[in-house]
């Protein structure tokens, strides 16, 4: 036997390589630390989506009777998480709190995201002055402190949750449009992409079949820990009393604001909304964390 | 290394213009024009006027702004609409407030996270090392303004340790010449003045580190990681070294350049995590000033408090640029 087939054996025994995604996906399914993460989200996107079947009461509506005169009565067998200031049942605030955080996450992330990649693709991929002035167009916003910027957004536009979707998409902006100039840079000139050129694969198949793909992997990466930052920025803007202005709203943030005042008596009001926040806060790092592995080509081929 | 500093020195002008632009150019965004938003509602017709001829609000736009670069470089911020004062004195007295905080907040970052992310790394695989990437992990999922509520809730309500809101008890009498309360202290040789600053200081540096915290303990380990595997630690340890000599003159010492990297990435997270963690403690600095100025739609505090922070900001992550360059040969090269 040659040393070339005993190479090409071992090369076998690694199994054909399925692609880059499904490679990914092998590995998410195997890493322990990734199914917490899914375990999480998951639960998270399910008593978002079910809130009115999984809450027993109108989230706004509140029965002052059920105060008896303290505030606030903490966990009974009628009300598992207790009741607020309003007399307004708090399991079912969360519960109908996790649709906000979701909803505006997952839109101020689309937001930031797409003007962000569209920004980054164009400034990597035409390069030159037209790099530069978008370029530092983000040094600039990035100059300023990420909860600040969205002070100054929600300042101009006024408060309330469209707002603040559009206060968290635009600071994420920049942050994508680096990520995906770099990486498109990164990979434009990176050897195997020499070797399909050197090979004669076309143009066109080279952007989508090796400089795409390899530089959108960051992206999906950052796309996932930004829906934790943005859930932590959208909840401490309305702690500040930026979000929706009807405080009957129950945005997790918003139901924070406030309690620590009734620390003393009752300490489930602060409590109970958040650690709704870090439970979900958690599941998509993990997920993150676990992705940004997976799509690691350096880790390709291990489970 | 001097043409490194003066290149970075010039790619400070165009931030600096972009950052100055951006303010002026929210500042007449906002709703029902800047005259009126200086002014806040008690604006009159003849008070709109007089803002607007002193600004120059009727001028051609390239003028206006050149107006407001000006004053701003003369160190005229505005009035406050509130208190009817300068903005710049009440920033004297914020922001020494946020500063200290910040400074305390990264002293226990620092000196906690860095020996954290070593040992990790050291016991590498082991329950300690899980321990610690769990922790890290918990700690930029916490918000920062909820482990505030935390830590207030189990140290100052449950347990009354230490003091919930504020810098400084109402009863200490001091001296502010600095606005560091704790260097008012030391300079009035008053060790009781300094002990009740430092009590109400721990909470609220301990809520505003522990993001910075996890992020150093997590870097360090990682960089600890990488560096034990390079020749040169082979190298030492082959030569007889004793491990300890090459713990700390190999490994740390070159595992500490990624960490001043991210120093500047954390200046902006704990002057955007101050921000919350002063709401919560009630603590006088920068963070508090800007939120009541929301509320009360004091934009000439908005403007100003943006405009410095962010210029702070800048200003600090040139020098960390520069010490990283001091360090790291490399990168002066290049």
């Amino acid at each position: 036997m040659s040393v070339a087939e005993i190479e090409a054996r071992e090369i076998q025994l690694e199994g054909p390589s399925s692609g880059l995604w499904s490679d990914a996906w092998r590995r998410l399914r195997h890493n322990p630390a990734a199914l917490i993460g899914f375990a999480l989200v998951g639960s998270f996107v399910f008593v978002a989506v079910f809130a009115p079947w999984i809450a027993p009461e109108d989230p706004r509506a509140g029965d002052l009777s059920r105060l008896g005169g303290t505030c606030c009565p903490g966990p009974s067998p009628e009300h598992i998480f207790g009741v607020d200031q309003q007399g307004r049942d708090v399991f079912s605030r969360v519960v109908y709190g996790a649709r906000y955080s979701l909803l505006i996450g997952v839109v101020s992330v689309a937001v930031g995201l797409s003007i962000g990649t569209i920004i980054g693709a164009i400034a990597g991929y035409f390069g030159g002055w037209i790099d530069s002035v978008l370029m530092r167009a983000m040094d600039i916003m990035l100059s300023i402190p990420g909860l600040l910027l969205a002070i100054g957004i929600v300042a101009a536009l006024g408060p309330g949750i469209i707002q603040i979707m559009v206060a968290v998409g635009v600071v994420q902006i920049p942050i994508f449009a680096r990520l995906l100039r770099g990486s498109i840079l990164a990979t434009r000139e990176a050897d195997y992409v020499l070797a399909a050129r050197s090979v004669g694969v076309q143009g066109r198949s080279i952007l989508g079949a090796h400089i795409l793909p390899n530089s959108l992997s960051p992206v999906i990466v950052q796309g996932t820990l930004a829906l934790a930052t943005a859930i932590i920025e959208v909840a401490g803007l309305g702690f500040l009393g930026l979000g929706p202005q009807d405080p009957s709203t129950p945005e997790w943030g918003t139901m924070l604001t406030d309690t620590t005042r009734y620390l003393q008596t009752a300490p489930h009001l602060a409590l109970i909304p958040g650690f709704a926040i870090v439970i979900s806060v958690l599941g998509f790092n993990l997920i993150g964390d676990a992705l940004r592995e997976a799509l690691d080509p350096r880790f390709r081929g291990r489970a | 290394m001097l043409r490194f500093v003066v290149r970075r020195l010039l790619l400070l002008i165009p931030i600096l213009i972009g950052l100055s632009i951006l303010v002026f150019l929210w500042i007449r965004a906002l709703p029902g024009g800047p005259a009126q938003a200086l002014l806040g509602e008690r604006a009159t017709a003849e008070s709109i006027e007089q803002i607007e001829q002193q600004y120059g609000l009727d001028k051609p736009i390239l003028t206006q702004y050149w107006t407001y670069v000006s004053k701003v470089a003369q160190g005229d911020l505005g009035t406050s609409v509130t208190t009817r004062r300068p903005v710049v004195d009440e920033l004297e007295e914020r922001f020494p407030a946020t500063i200290e905080l910040a400074f305390a907040a990264m002293l226990f970052a620092t000196f906690l996270g860095v020996p954290l992310g070593f040992i990790a790394a050291k016991k590498y695989g082991t329950a300690t090392d899980h321990a610690s990437l769990v922790l890290s992990l918990l700690g930029i999922s916490i918000p920062v303004f909820f482990l505030a509520i935390l830590l207030k809730y189990v140290f100052a309500v449950r347990l009354g340790w230490l003091p919930t809101v504020g810098r400084i008890s109402a009863t200490i009498d001091l001296e502010h010449p600095t606005n560091f309360y704790v260097v008012d202290a030391i300079i009035a040789l008053d060790p009781e003045a300094l002990w009740d600053v430092l009590k109400h200081m721990i909470l609220p540096a301990i809520a505003l580190g522990s993001i910075p915290l996890a992020i150093t303990a997590r870097i360090t380990r990682a960089s600890v990681l990488d560096v034990q595997n390079e020749d040169y630690v082979r190298t030492a340890r082959a030569k007889g070294l004793p491990p300890r000599v090459v713990d700390i003159r190999h490994i740390f010492r070159n595992a500490l350049l990624p960490i001043t990297t991210i120093i500047g990435l954390q200046v902006g997270l704990l002057l955007s995590g101050a921000v919350l963690t002063e709401t919560v403690f009630a603590w006088p600095g920068m963070g508090t000033w800007l939120v009541d100025a929301i509320k009360q739609r004091n934009f000439a505090v908005l403007q100003a408090g943006i405009l410095f922070v962010s210029f702070v900001f800048v200003i600090v992550n040139l020098l960390v640029d520069i010490s990283y360059a001091l360090i790291n040969p490399r990168i002066r090269v290049s």
